[in-house]
């Protein structure tokens, strides 16, 4: 009897920790030799009368070989994907894919199918770096096939570290940041934008969405003038060409308030940052020269702050999550239709404090 | 019972060819027969302390003529032997009848030496030898204390090994005491050639892997036990003693913890445990990783995996099992060799392993280098039977790992915990001070706390006197 019931327990705490563990019974084949994880997908397309998307991918990934794109013409994502295993000896696996590229036309579609199907796959991992594109990807990825040139990799480590520590050079969103964008009542998505030419990759500025689709895209001093518009963010350069000057090492503090009947919006912005490059005849070891200076950079900013907003409150986006303000404890979030209408008329007042912080090497 | 005499100790003696019966007469012309076996007594001591003044005596007895000898008077055959086997000279007095036996063990033995299995830097550095005497006199001079107890017993039939159970009475929590002496009692073996083959009959589980009582050749480390309300059994002709009762995290600590200064040693024990942590579960993650589970490895690694991997022929599993059975032989074998061959091994292990095995494609870089942490590791653990038994546990987690992946590693870690938690040694729980929780004892446990806070002896022992500080001092 005692057998019997000590058996009973060690299997029920196994089969237990089994399920809790989410063991398969069954587990698919993962030997790391005989699969090929890839590293990306790039989604074209999606204009033509079928319907039908054009998926790509760079094969094998990481290992030292000569790498080919594999291309398919497809309707659904996950087609694609089991066409890739039908052209290639090894079997591509989605569970390390890092990067999901995908086409500005495609991007002006909407992204939610897109975005969900990545998203209930359970082998994805959710810090998936989201990028549209413009122009060829596949001639550009066709440009690096090389057996050491691992640029699916560089590209994962570039994202990687703009990410790391917000250093605000690039925008950089992972599915789950997009998601929880997508799904706000009040809010709306953004993704970086880059073009792919010839061999280069270049960075264009920032995509904003209405929901899913793409709406516009800001970009070279937009992109970084609205970096200083969230929360806590560093910015290693600030080029501003109108005045000549360029500022460096900014941190900036950012504070919105919204009035209790959601009619205007006041943004205080603390800028923290020294003066990298002037190439103007002010003469800033001159206190009046210098306050004149400094105000004229607060006047450009605040400026410019006002007319991006402006922009947003045209186009009805918010993708600045100034909406999320609006939420209190004990209350029930506003609709979206509600934040819309009190968005696209709503005052905007932009302060701007630019604290410089002293040249210690100029006397 | 038998009545002694020379014919039937004679008959019992025959084809013993040191066995000596030798026959003296004193100068008061009294008749002396000596037997005794030439081995096991010193015979220097038997010509310069009795035989010399037994023959030169006119007393009329041996008791009278030997006023220094410890002298037994023997009453049966049976008796007369144990003596005789013991390293006693029997002498009958052919005028009065009677037989006498006097000790003179040979104390032929090793010198005290360094410990070669517990070495330290820095502490004392003798060690116990085969002597039991002088094993106890090694602690004795540490434990000045007549409450040190000493208790003896004898087990084996054939080796009738001396069994000494060692406590500080008024200090020990007497139901140890109690439990070891039944232990003893009851054993029923014919050998006891090591203390660990009186481990095994006294041990609760004697399935289990791990053992349940510390055998140490250090005498401060005994020393140290006794005095925290532990207790000590020495056996004869071996130098390591065991200590009881002990639990899994007393296996991680090391004499030298106590020398170091204590931020030091707290950082040197969490790394055992890690490193004990490691050497079973380092080459099962990476079968369970490489198997199952490609999405958990971060992208750098997964490349230099996959490039180490791609033209293995072998899976993980058996790569990884190849290299460990391989690993087993070299270390097996530079235990069994002669000290000065064992360079050679080196060397030719050295190239097998890490040239040959992945020139030739057995098996990935990756694994070699994981292979030889994992190695590494286990040295780190200061008890050799923890470090025999951690392969085993590597090798089973080895197998749930290719088969189940990362669970299965969760899996066995949980049964393990679970086995250990069924553990005891002298019916005392094995996770004690975690579980049951003592948090007092957590001074001296992950970390080493500096002396100054181990003001109480480990509450989990229960010892009758907690307080290791005078009360009135502070």
């Amino acid at each position: 009897m005692k057998c019997i019931f000590r058996t009973t327990i060690v299997l029920l705490s196994t089969s237990m920790i089994m399920l809790v563990c989410g063991c398969d019974l069954l587990p698919e084949n993962n030997m790391i030799e005989e699969i090929t994880p890839i590293i990306f997908w790039s989604v074209q397309g999606g204009g033509e009368e079928d319907g039908k998307i054009t998926i790509s991918t760079l094969v094998p990934p990481l290992i030292k070989e000569k790498k080919r794109v594999l291309s398919l013409k497809v309707s659904l994502l996950n087609e694609g994907n089991k066409g890739f295993n039908l052209t290639y000896y090894n079997e591509l696996k989605a569970g390390q894919i890092r990067l999901l590229f995908v086409d500005e036309a495609y991007a002006k579609r909407g992204l939610t199918r897109l975005i969900n199907t990545v998203l209930t796959d359970p082998n994805i991992s959710q810090r998936l770096y989201l990028v549209i594109t413009k122009g060829n990807f596949n001639e550009f990825l066709a440009k690096h096939l090389g057996e050491t040139d691992n640029i699916d990799y560089y590209l994962y480590r570039m994202f990687k570290h703009y990410e790391k520590k917000k250093q605000g050079e690039i925008t950089v969103v992972n599915l789950h940041q997009f998601m929880k964008m997508l799904y706000s009542q009040v809010s709306d998505p953004q993704l970086p934008v880059f073009r792919a030419e010839g061999e280069q990759f270049l960075y264009e500025g920032t995509a904003f969405f209405d929901r899913d689709s793409m709406v516009t895209e800001i970009r070279g001093k937009d992109d970084q003038i609205i970096q200083l518009l969230y929360r806590d963010r560093f910015v290693r350069y600030l080029v501003l060409p109108d005045l000549a000057v360029t500022l460096g090492h900014i941190r900036a503090r950012t504070r919105k308030k919204l009035t209790p009947d959601l009619s205007s919006l006041s943004i205080e912005i603390d800028v923290k940052g020294r003066i990298d490059e002037l190439n103007s005849l002010a003469r800033i070891e001159d206190n009046f020269q210098y306050a004149a200076l400094t105000r004229k950079i607060e006047r450009y900013l605040e400026e410019n702050v006002i007319r991006l907003l402006s922009q947003m409150q045209k186009l009805q986006i918010d993708p600045l999550q100034i909406g999320e303000l609006t939420a209190k404890p004990f209350s029930k979030p506003i609709t979206r239709a509600t934040w819309d209408r009190h968005w696209s008329t709503m005052k905007i007042n932009v302060k701007v404090r630019l604290h410089l912080e002293p040249l210690t090497k100029v006397k | 019972m038998t009545t002694i005499s020379i014919e039937a100790l004679k008959q019992r003696l025959a084809l013993m060819e040191d066995a000596e019966v030798i026959v003296r007469e004193t100068a008061d012309g009294l008749r002396l027969t000596f037997i005794y076996l030439g081995s096991l007594i010193d015979q220097e001591r038997l010509n310069e302390s009795i035989l010399e003044p037994l023959v030169r005596s006119f007393q009329n007895s041996v008791e009278k003529s030997l006023t220094t000898a410890k002298i037994s008077s023997l009453s049966n055959l049976e008796q007369a032997f144990q003596y005789l086997m013991k390293g006693s000279v029997l002498i009958h007095d052919s005028s009065s009848g009677r037989w006498n036996a006097i000790m003179l063990p040979n104390s032929l033995g090793r010198s005290i030496e360094t410990s070669e299995t517990e070495t330290i830097m820095f502490g004392p550095k003798d060690s116990f030898s085969e002597l039991l005497e002088q094993n106890i006199l090694l602690i004795r001079r540490r434990l000045p204390l007549t409450a040190l107890k000493t208790e003896r017993f004898s087990v084996g039939s054939l080796t009738q090994t001396t069994v000494v159970l060692m406590y500080i009475d008024g200090l020990i929590n007497p139901e140890f005491v109690e439990v070891a002496k039944s232990k003893l009692s009851s054993i029923d073996f014919d050998m006891f050639l090591d203390s660990s083959h009186v481990a095994a009959f006294m041990e609760d589980h004697y399935h289990s892997i791990f053992p349940q009582y510390l055998q140490t050749d250090r005498p401060d480390s005994c020393a140290y036990a006794l005095g925290i309300g532990k207790l000590v059994i020495l056996v004869n002709n071996t130098p390591f003693a065991l200590i009881a009762p002990i639990t899994l995290f007393h296996l991680f600590q090391s004499p030298e913890d106590y020398i170091n200064r204590w931020l030091v040693a707290s950082f040197l024990r969490p790394l055992r445990y890690l490193s004990f942590l490691l050497s079973i579960t380092l080459i099962p993650l990476y079968v369970a990783l490489t198997t199952h589970h490609y999405q958990m490895l971060p992208l750098q690694i997964l490349y230099v995996i996959i490039e180490s991997r791609s033209k293995l022929p072998l899976s993980p599993f058996w790569e990884a099992l190849i290299i460990l059975v391989t690993l087993e032989i070299i270390k097996e074998a530079s235990l069994r060799m002669p000290t000065k061959t064992s360079q050679n091994l080196g060397v030719i292990g050295g190239i097998v392993i890490g040239q040959a095995a992945v020139a030739a494609g057995f098996a990935s870089k990756v694994l070699i280098v994981l292979a030889g942490i994992s190695a590494i590791s286990t040295f780190l653990v200061p008890n050799y039977l923890v470090t025999k038994s951690s392969l085993l546990l590597q090798f089973m987690f080895l197998i749930l790992a290719s088969y189940l992946g990362v669970p299965g590693i969760l899996l066995g870690l949980v049964g393990m915990l679970a086995h250990l938690n069924g553990l005891t040694s002298l019916n005392q729980p094995y996770l004690a001070p975690v579980s049951p929780f003592y948090w007092r004892d957590w001074v001296d446990l992950f970390v080493r706390g500096p002396l100054h806070a181990m003001r109480n002896r480990p509450e989990a022992l229960r010892p009758l006197n907690k307080y290791r500080m005078n009360r009135r001092s502070k």
